[in-house]
């Protein structure tokens, strides 16, 4: 594979985490317009970690993830009462907050004879983890693959435990599903953690890839795109949103298909898209056409080997 | 002393041009309780007619400002068209990912109608300050505020004293129960809709102008100022709009002088945030928002 290959597939892989994270909130009922927040988090603690601290990656990734969901869990508690549009602009205000912060933020150590750290606008360079360790872009692009499998993995299982149905009924209609008996608040507050922690690791691989990140890279820009993947791939499963990122960076970034017009048209389709699938391709019934389809097969296929078997005696 | 009058007097006629994009934005989310994100953008556009005529053409301020706020009405009209009206109420989050669409063609739109990052736009009044006492005034941020005086008086007649502002209010107030009493409610939302692009024209002129200068960036930089000026007033409120405007030009003056941009602006997104978890309602909304769930107990 070239490296321009390489580079694409690893910005969708990452990419697709923040995407993810917007899309569990989204599946509890409330519009985040801060997900890059958690994802800059994620991006500046596992990168100190790994050149600071020099700490291994995998220890430096979870510390990503684990301030990633802590951060979200402290945000949570404040604006989780809030619906609607004061959730969507109290998450806003707080993800420009923490752009801001990182503006101003500087912490920089000596580390082999070089200044090395965060240093506010003009950001965090030196993040040479995978260079030191001789880690091929072509591993790391697995690594990351490995790493949105299992947690498309865990999507799968959450949309057919009770804890999955308990979420989405408190997206569909919070009221209803308080009168049955699941307490909307507690699971939106640990939705909301699950989605700093997805957004804080897509951070940390982030750092990792680009050894270079800077306030600029999570402003409002990245927390709405992310928003609009789940949208337009489609709110019915955990597909969708990569469906949305593989659209937008795959087809169209990447392909210089419609070179200086790309937002154009991309806007275009999205506006119309929406029109026709308010809720994304893979939508709720999309999905359970599907689901029954294949499992429509599974059952023919079944029953011609029960028939096989039985003509055999 | 007279440092802390002249910021806030500096305050008051910055803010009034806030007040203006939030005057907009409460009107578009009043009747649609739906965001626009792409209100900035709609204005940018406009602001990009009209200078792209000025360089083309060589017309003066007064024709500038009127292409200005027909290119925002009428780009306005076609967000309204593509983003708004094929939806329910029910498709709150289709409306606003849509709108950001759209903002997205528009800002790609306005860079390849003139690559240059900053683009000159005709400044209206380049007189020197009217010095008052200690005080100074600059001739435009004046006239900044007359105008939005005049345009939020001109709102408040509309409103209250023409059958299309009834119409405004009752939609604001019920849409359906506005519908079976026979308000003819999509064009009473369309044309709330263009107005408030067109004011938001307004608004956009009187900025571009004072900054002899207009930048692809215009548009996220108005959809950020009208929402946090509108969220502090109170969702939905014109008075709210228009006094979350004035506190938000006044705080950003102070914090500003005293701390510089970046404080400034963590400051504006701190006050939105807290104002948020602790106050909800925004200065004007509380007793709404009171009222209302007043009204959802005993249902």
């Amino acid at each position: 594979m070239d490296d321009y290959l390489v580079g694409v597939l690893s910005n969708i892989g990452i990419i697709s985490f923040v995407a993810l994270s917007a899309y569990v909130l989204l599946l509890a009922g409330e519009v985040s317009f801060g997900q890059q927040a958690f994802f800059a988090i994620g991006a500046y603690a596992a990168g100190m970690a790994s050149a600071m601290l020099r700490w291994p990656l995998a220890p430096a990734l979870c510390l990503g993830a684990l301030i990633g969901a802590v951060a979200a869990v402290a945000v949570g508690r404040a604006t989780l009462r809030l619906t609607g549009l004061y959730f969507s602009m109290a998450t806003l205000a707080f993800a420009e907050m923490v752009r801001i912060a990182f503006e101003i933020f500087t912490l920089q150590v000596d580390i082999g004879g070089s200044r090395v750290g965060p240093n506010g606008p003009d950001g965090f360079g030196d993040i040479r983890y995978l260079f030191e360790n001789e880690i091929t872009s072509i591993q790391y692009l697995c690594a990351i693959y490995v790493l949105l499998a299992m947690v498309l993995a865990g999507f799968f299982m959450l949309e057919r435990s009770r804890a999955g149905r308990m979420l989405r009924q408190a997206g569909t209609d919070a009221v209803l599903a308080e009168l049955q008996g699941v307490r909307v608040v507690r699971v939106r507050l640990i939705a909301a953690a699950a989605a700093g922690a997805l957004a804080g690791l897509g951070g940390g691989l982030y750092a990792h890839l680009l050894t270079y990140v800077e306030p600029g890279n999570f402003n409002i820009m990245l927390g709405v795109h992310s928003l609009a993947y789940g949208l337009i791939g489609g709110l019915g499963t955990a597909f969708g949103p990569v469906l949305g990122v593989l659209i937008d960076i795959g087809l169209l970034e990447s392909s210089r298909l419609f070179a200086g017009y790309r937002m154009i048209v991309f806007g275009g389709l999205v506006a119309v898209l929406l029109i026709v699938r308010p809720r994304g391709l893979l939508d709720e019934r999309a999905v359970h056409r599907i689901s029954t389809y294949v499992k429509g097969l599974f059952d023919a296929l079944a029953a011609r080997r029960l028939d096989r078997s039985l003509r055999r005696r | 002393m007279i440092d802390l009058i002249q910021n806030t007097l500096d305050g008051v006629m910055i803010g009034s041009s806030y007040a203006l994009l939030a005057l907009g934005f409460t009107l578009i989310f009043g009747t649609m309780r739906r965001l626009n994100l792409a209100y900035g953008p709609t204005i940018m556009a406009g602001a990009y007619l009209g200078t792209y005529a000025s360089l083309r053409l060589g017309i003066g301020a007064l024709p500038v400002a009127l292409l200005v706020i027909v290119g925002a009405a009428l780009v306005g009209l076609y967000v309204e068209r593509l983003c708004f009206r094929p939806f329910g109420e029910g498709a709150v989050m289709a409306s606003m990912i849509s709108s950001f669409a759209v903002w997205m063609q528009i800002e790609e739109a306005a860079t390849l109608a003139m690559p240059r990052h900053l683009n000159a736009f005709p400044p209206l009044i380049t007189s020197a300050p009217i010095a008052l006492g200690p005080y100074f005034f600059r001739a435009d941020h004046l006239l900044m505020l007359i105008v939005a005086a005049v345009v939020a008086g001109l709102v408040y007649l509309a409103l209250y004293h023409t059958r299309f502002g009834l119409g405004v209010r009752t939609v604001i107030d019920h849409r359906r129960a506005a519908e079976l009493v026979g308000v003819p409610t999509e064009r009473i939302m369309m044309l709330a809709f263009v107005l408030a692009s067109s004011i938001g024209g307004i608004a956009g002129f009187l900025i571009a102008a004072g900054d002899g200068q207009i930048t692809p960036m215009f548009g996220m930089w108005a959809t950020t100022k009208g929402l946090i000026a509108m969220m502090l007033g109170g969702l939905g409120s014109v008075p709210g709009a228009l006094l979350g405007g004035l506190a938000l030009g006044v705080i950003e003056t102070h914090a500003q002088s005293l701390f510089g941009p970046q404080v400034r602006d963590l400051i504006a997104w701190g006050l939105l945030f807290a104002v948020l978890t602790f106050w909800p309602g925004g200065l004007l909304g509380t007793r709404r928002i009171a009222r209302a769930a007043a009204v959802q107990r005993r249902m």
